[in-house]
């Protein structure tokens, strides 16, 4: 739009110089020199008024001031760098099965039909006791089919009269005192899941929670799955977990106390740089960290700031904004 | 030349003879034409200002999701190649953002706007072929301008009961439709709260527990939520329409849909998800009071109708809707253009009211008597009405403008008349001669309708470079151009034509003659004690009456250097918006936040009483703006209950103290109309603008700088700016080409998986009666919110083996393009910049060396310097052959008029020192040179040679009547007192209430008539006193021949 003033003193200038040089010519008076010299003027007064943003330089070193109240009505919270514990989890899915250990499979030695069937599947058995009894064909003779350890029936497929005959009518008893949480581990979780360490099971909807530890790490990879094994062993007094039930396994992969912890957020990338905003006496002022280990909440700090140091730990952002304000300017949409 | 004067003589009297002849037809004729002219005002579309949009259709095309790049590839470029090589097509820009693709299509001004759209609808259909399927659909943007946002209301919920879904559905399927039927509504666009969802949240443990892919849950959905129709059966003499029923209508429907069946135990989508009510993704929000979310639309006026009207069904419409709606919900509007309107028109009716009462006061006072006053001031309807036709005739819409220029006319309207009239009533007091009126008519038309004529087409001619005016400033003046123009032609019909007749018929020939000829007007007489001595005075000494003149001359140009620019004076359009801009990377819930935050610091503010903003876009057809970028409607108290009694522009300063600075955010004022017409104006607003074009957004972006750094060492540079093109955080996952081969998954799997789970996917949409609301299947929050869970969004691959997506991709955050803007299907990026002190040409040629010397570009690539200074540089031009051929064809019609060099150079003697009085007014008031204040400029050239040449024709005819020289200035000037002080007196009153007007629009207004009435005070004084004086110096010699 700047044009157009110049325009308007064109128009004025060159109706003046048309009409006063006519004037002028007439009159004989020396008026030459005023209006050379207005129409001087108008040029050097011809300016732009609109301001475009100047281009002022970035200054991470500028101090931003707030006050108590405007911290309070920019919900700006303020913590203190202090020593921390960094943790780490790594989420890993699997199932429970039974302890292979404490598991039974009985089959029947000789094919024939089934006389008698004195258990059924979930019944409760003990080491010894009769769980079928079986006809042979061979000799007509009956024998029975005893568990062979403390437990649960899991499974079995018999019904009186049937006839078995081969493997497929094997009895599963279980002691499902201790189950295995048997979990897949992704190539990229590899490297930091370690025998011992600590495992916080859940089911799916977060029903049922149990602590363990990882007790083995397979050490092939599945061909097929490209993936490796866990197996964290659990007690299992109340039967809550049951085997074939689907759980979730939060590793705790890393634990670390560190000297320094601010928390995540406090984090702003300015100019490429990490910053955390400090409090001084002349304000807030960003500075410039190198960071260490971290987690989804606290972040180590390995240097530039120091212990008992005040920081913004929630509302950084504005402040990383009042920063880069210059630059992002007044831009609409287009 | 005498021969062609004399012809010129010969027809005015044939027409004044003629006129005379067919009082009756002539009268006829002027009512048929105030008939008329009644009939076209009504007619005439009513605006607040005239409408400065450009001709532009806009192309939009939203896709949710997509990164801008992803925008501007696979849409903005098919839609621009489409666009190219249309006729009349000026630019087209486009602006790639986040989910939004805009194509502004530039059209020469003054194309037809459905012509524009016609073809740029056949173009979209080629568009639309080259679009990937599913990326969307490119739409024109509502049949409308800049100023068609009339109305915006909020749905003020009483109870609090009301969710914001339930609100918006409200709003879109209840309100919206209803008022879309409104005749001149073309669209209303909704806002805020949230749009209703049916959101599925998926489990990926579940999904990796049953084995089943996101995908496959889509399809599902998808596969059982039907109707179908099967035809008919006869049942009987009877038919029976056959239909199926198995459309979901609530959540436990899509919660029962089944997914998959093992070992018949089926599977339903309640075990793998949560299925709720939720917001589709939203890109605005609409905030009230620093309290709360509310939901609101606007309402998009038709292009080309009658705003007012418009406003008032719309009004109507509410109220109706208000009864329909619950009980506890009521509609509220917080932005009418209907204030502005009702403001502005208010503001020159009054001022034209009140000018066309002063005026006739005048007339009365300086005439004496009511008849000839009653013919003089009926010139006003009649110009009025006459201007009124041609506007119609020209499609001008009622507004502040059009109807400002009426108002700056009306005392000019009379000013022929006036010198008619005012020969008529001294002749007849003059002479008393047993002449009848009808003679005494025609002899005092003879005498004065020339130099009427000319001086009115003088008037008319000097408003020629107004139309030669482009883009804002030729939209905005035009029409005043227009309508002064057309006003003065009418009252030059009027006294050529009416006032003859109307004079025989209602003037009255004097009685007693003898009594009345001595008496002249008190006022008169009163105002000749003083003014004889000085006449006689300058006219013996006339070298005074030159050192009166170049004193007057050196007090103008003493002062003119000190007079301030700007442009246009602002408009103020009575709603105040602050806009607030925001950091690029900004979340829509951290600007909703800081944006509430602002609205309580301006609650805090006396003066305020509500406070409505919108952030961002809501639904598209109206606003573009990024989550970003918030505008707070600002609603005000009356202005007398201010603490202080400031106006407008005070109270802004007031409130931008008190308001003070919130970290991160930039504020500025602004204005809902001139916001949105700032908008859709194309280019930049400093006065270079170096563009850069080409492919690579990074390469741009650095030689940008290395460009502004080169510039920097420029003298005279400054306000430099490069455009922020980058800015916009992306989580970018390139997938990893190897990785998925050795698990054999293709690409789209991968991209598939990452678009529904993360983004979601549209799985078919639940109806409530006609309403429907989209089924969105997406991971539930917990499981797509940060880096590491979207690391773990487990991929399938064909043989059944699920893989993390971490170990198919790398995941990085990255700065990304903020938007991408392409101009003439190229991208660029602009560096602007101001030039100080220095002749912007050389800047140019010493800027375009030095880049070229140190500046190597890849090619490719290529600059171009463009800005307000090409513009500048073309207006410049054209006035530079404009105004010179004005003054040339004035020069000329004063010579034909005159037919003497001296006569015309005497006359234009005028001109600067009404140029003076301008300059003088504007300062003495602290104004600045403006746009308006140059229009008034322009005016003067015309009304300050009116006298003149009504003066100097008197003096030429004394001398021809044989009097001397000395004694020809004296009795002329005297003689002619009445007319002059009269036309000049009421062309000042006529301004006067523009000049203390102080309502809707009068800030445009009051430079030009401060620089009209200053100019005519001056002018009028040299007319009275210098140029009797110097006719000596002047005169044509023909005379004393004669004599």
């Amino acid at each position: 739009m700047n044009n157009y003033k110049k325009l308007q003193h064109n128009i004025i200038v060159l109706s003046f110089v048309l009409v006063l040089t006519m004037l002028l010519s007439i009159s004989c008076s020396s008026n030459a020199n005023n209006n050379k010299q207005l129409k001087d003027d108008t040029i050097s007064k011809v300016k732009k008024t609109d301001g475009v943003h100047t281009d002022e330089e970035h200054n991470e070193d500028k101090a931003i001031k707030l006050t108590a109240e405007e911290q309070k009505e920019f919900q700006i919270e303020i913590k203190k760098v202090k020593p921390g514990i960094i943790q780490d989890h790594i989420d890993l899915t699997g199932e429970i099965i039974p302890d292979p250990t404490k598991l039974a499979h009985m089959t029947p030695r000789f094919s024939g039909i089934v006389k008698e069937v004195k258990k059924t599947i979930g019944d409760k058995v003990k080491k010894g006791e009769i769980i079928a009894i079986i006809e042979s064909n061979e000799s007509l003779v009956t024998y029975k089919m005893k568990s062979a350890i403390n437990g649960t029936v899991i499974d079995m497929h018999m019904t009186i009269g049937e006839s078995v005959n081969d493997n497929s009518h094997s009895i599963t008893v279980a002691n499902l005192k201790t189950v295995w949480g048997n979990f897949s581990i992704y190539q990229k979780d590899l490297s930091k899941i370690k025998i011992n360490q600590s495992v916080l099971i859940t089911t799916m909807s977060e029903l049922y929670k149990s602590n363990g530890s990882i007790s083995y790490i397979s050490p092939m990879i599945d061909e097929k799955t490209r993936t490796a094994s866990a197996r964290v062993l659990l007690k299992n007094n109340d039967g809550i977990w049951k085997p074939g039930m689907f759980v979730t396994a939060k590793v705790l992969t890393m634990q670390k106390n560190v000297p320094m912890v601010v928390s995540k957020n406090a984090l702003q990338l300015v100019d490429g740089h990490i910053v955390v905003f400090v409090r001084e006496k002349k304000g807030f002022r960003a500075q410039a960290i190198t960071t260490g280990l971290q987690n989804g909440q606290y972040v180590e700090v390995i240097s530039g700031l120091h212990q008992g140091q005040e920081y913004i730990s929630k509302g950084a952002f504005m402040l990383k904004a009042e920063i880069e304000k210059e630059s992002f300017g007044d831009d609409h949409g287009h | 030349m005498t021969t062609a004067i004399d012809y010129n003589v010969k027809n005015m009297k044939k027409i004044i003879d003629f006129v005379l002849k067919n009082r009756l037809l002539i009268v006829v004729i002027g009512i048929f034409i105030i008939v008329g002219g009644y009939f076209s005002y009504q007619q005439l579309p009513i605006d607040a200002f005239p409408d400065v949009s450009p001709t532009l259709v806009q192309v939009f095309t939203t896709t949710d999701g997509l990164a801008p790049e992803e925008i501007e590839k696979y849409i903005t470029f098919p839609v621009e190649v489409a666009m190219n090589g249309l006729p009349n097509i000026k630019n087209i820009r486009s602006v790639s953002n986040f989910g939004l693709s805009v194509v502004n299509i530039y059209f020469e001004d003054g194309t037809d706007i459905y012509f524009c759209r016609q073809l740029v609808n056949e173009r979209l259909q080629e568009a639309r072929e080259e679009i990937p399927e599913g990326f969307g659909d490119p739409q024109m943007g509502p049949i409308s301008t800049g100023m068609g946002l009339i109305l915006f209301y909020y749905l003020d919920d009483q109870s609090g009961k009301y969710s914001l879904e339930e609100l918006r559905t409200i709003q879109d399927w209840l309100i919206k439709y209803q008022l879309q039927t409104v005749p001149g509504v073309t669209e209303v666009l909704g806002i805020g709260g949230w749009e209703k969802q049916f959101h599925i949240n998926m489990d990926p443990n579940g999904l990796l527990r049953y084995n089943i892919t996101i995908n496959e849950v889509v399809e599902q959905i998808k596969r059982n939520n039907l109707n179908v129709g099967a035809s008919f059966i006869e049942k009987d003499a009877e038919e029976f329409i056959v239909r199926s029923v198995g459309l979901a209508t609530k959540i436990a429907d899509l919660e029962n849909i089944i997914i998959k069946a093992e070992d018949g135990v089926p599977v339903y989508l309640k075990h793998l998800a949560k299925v709720k009510i939720g917001g589709a993704v939203r890109r605005g929000v609409q905030t009230r009071n620093g309290e709360k979310e509310v939901v609101s639309g606007m309402v998009v006026k038709l292009y080309g109708t009658n705003s007012s009207t418009v406003i008032s069904r719309v009004e109507q419409k509410m109220e109706e809707i208000n009864k329909i709606l619950p009980e506890d919900i009521k509609l509220v509007p917080y932005y009418q253009q209907k204030t502005l309107v009702e403001a502005a028109v208010n503001t020159v009716t009054t001022a034209l009211w009140q000018g066309i009462l002063l005026v006739v006061i005048i007339l009365m006072l300086f005439m004496g008597a009511i008849r000839p006053s009653i013919v003089v001031a009926l010139s006003i309807p009649f110009s009025i009405m006459f201007a009124f036709i041609g506007m119609r005739f020209f499609n001008i819409s009622i507004n502040l403008m059009s109807f400002g220029g009426l108002a700056i006319a009306i005392g000019m309207m009379v000013d022929a008349s006036i010198v008619l009239v005012e020969n008529i009533e001294r002749i007849k007091n003059e002479f008393t001669t047993k002449e009848s009126l009808m003679r005494i008519v025609a002899r005092a038309g003879k005498e004065v309708l020339r130099p009427i004529f000319f001086a009115i087409i003088i008037i008319i001619t000097v408003f020629i470079p107004l139309f030669t005016l482009q883009g804002v400033e030729g939209k905005t003046f035009k029409p005043l151009a227009y309508t002064i123009s057309l006003a003065m032609l009418g009252s030059l019909l009027f006294a050529v034509v009416l006032a003859p007749v109307l004079s025989s018929l209602i003037m009255k020939k004097n009685k007693n003659n003898t009594k009345n000829a001595q008496k002249e007007n008190w006022i008169i007489r009163l105002l000749l004690v003083f003014y004889k001595p000085m006449l006689t005075f300058f006219v013996k000494v006339r070298m005074a009456a030159v050192v009166l003149a170049i004193l007057i001359l050196c007090v103008g140009a003493i002062i003119f250097p000190q007079l301030g620019s700007e442009f246009t004076p602002t408009l103020q359009e009575g709603t105040l918006v602050l806009r607030l801009s925001m950091a690029p990377s900004i979340s829509l819930t951290e600007s909703t936040r800081i944006t509430m935050l602002a609205e309580k610091r301006l609650l805090k503010i006396p003066e305020i009483t509500e406070v409505i903003t919108r952030i961002g876009r809501g639904e598209v057809g109206a606003h573009t703006d990024p989550i970003n970028s918030a505008e707070i409607y600002i609603i005000l108290k009356e202005q007398n209950q201010w603490r202080d009694d400031t106006n407008q522009e005070d109270l802004e300063k007031i409130i931008r103290k008190e308001f003070g600075n919130i970290p991160g955010v930039l504020t500025n004022f602004t204005q809902p109309i001139r916001m949105t017409v700032d908008e859709l104006l194309e280019g930049v607003r400093a006065e270079l603008a170096i563009k850069l074009f080409g492919d690579d957004l990074e390469i741009l972006k650095k030689k940008a700088e290395e460009i502004a750094a080169v510039i920097r060492t420029v003298s005279g540079a400054a306000d430099i700016q490069v455009d922020q093109i980058s800015g916009k955080p992306q989580l970018r996952i390139t997938v990893d080409r190897h990785a998925i081969a050795r698990y054999g998954i293709n690409l789209a799997d991968v991209q598939e998986v990452i678009r529904t789970s993360i983004g979601g996917e549209i799985a078919g949409q639940i109806f409530e009666g006609i309403r429907r609301f989209n089924i969105l299947v997406r991971f539930a929050p917990k499981f797509r919110r940060d880096l590491n869970a979207i690391k773990d969004i487990l991929i399938d691959s064909p043989n059944g083996i699920k893989v993390p997506l971490s170990q198919l991709a790398k995941i990085e955050e990255v700065v990304g393009p903020r938007q991408i803007t392409r101009e003439q299907s190229q991208r660029f990026i602009s560096i602007q910049c101001n030039v100080e002190d220095r002749d912007i040409g050389s800047f140019v040629k010493e800027g375009q060396n030095k880049i070229d010397e140190k500046i190597k570009l890849p090619a490719g690539y290529l600059v171009t310097w463009g800005g307000q200074f090409k513009l500048q540089q073309e207006a410049n031009k054209r006035f530079a052959i404009v105004v010179p051929v004005t003054l040339l064809l004035i020069f000329f019609l004063l010579f034909s008029s005159f037919n003497s060099l001296k006569n015309s150079f005497l006359i234009l003697l005028n001109i600067p020192l009404a140029l003076v009085g301008g300059i003088v007014a504007l300062w003495l008031t602290g104004q600045n040179l403006s746009v308006p204040a140059s229009v008034g400029f322009i005016a003067l050239f015309g009304i300050a040679l009116e006298n003149g040449m009504v003066l100097v024709t008197y003096f030429n005819q004394l001398l021809r009547e044989g009097l001397k020289i000395d004694e020809v200035s004296v009795k002329g000037a005297l003689l002619r007192l009445r007319p002059v002080l009269m036309t000049a007196i009421t062309t000042a009153l006529g301004l006067i209430p523009l000049l203390i007007a102080s309502g809707t629009g009068s800030e445009v207004q009051r430079p030009l008539a401060t620089v009209v009435v200053g100019g005519l005070f001056t002018s009028t004084i040299l007319t009275l006193l210098v140029l009797p004086a110097l006719y000596k110096w002047f005169a044509i010699k023909v005379e004393r021949e004669i004599r």
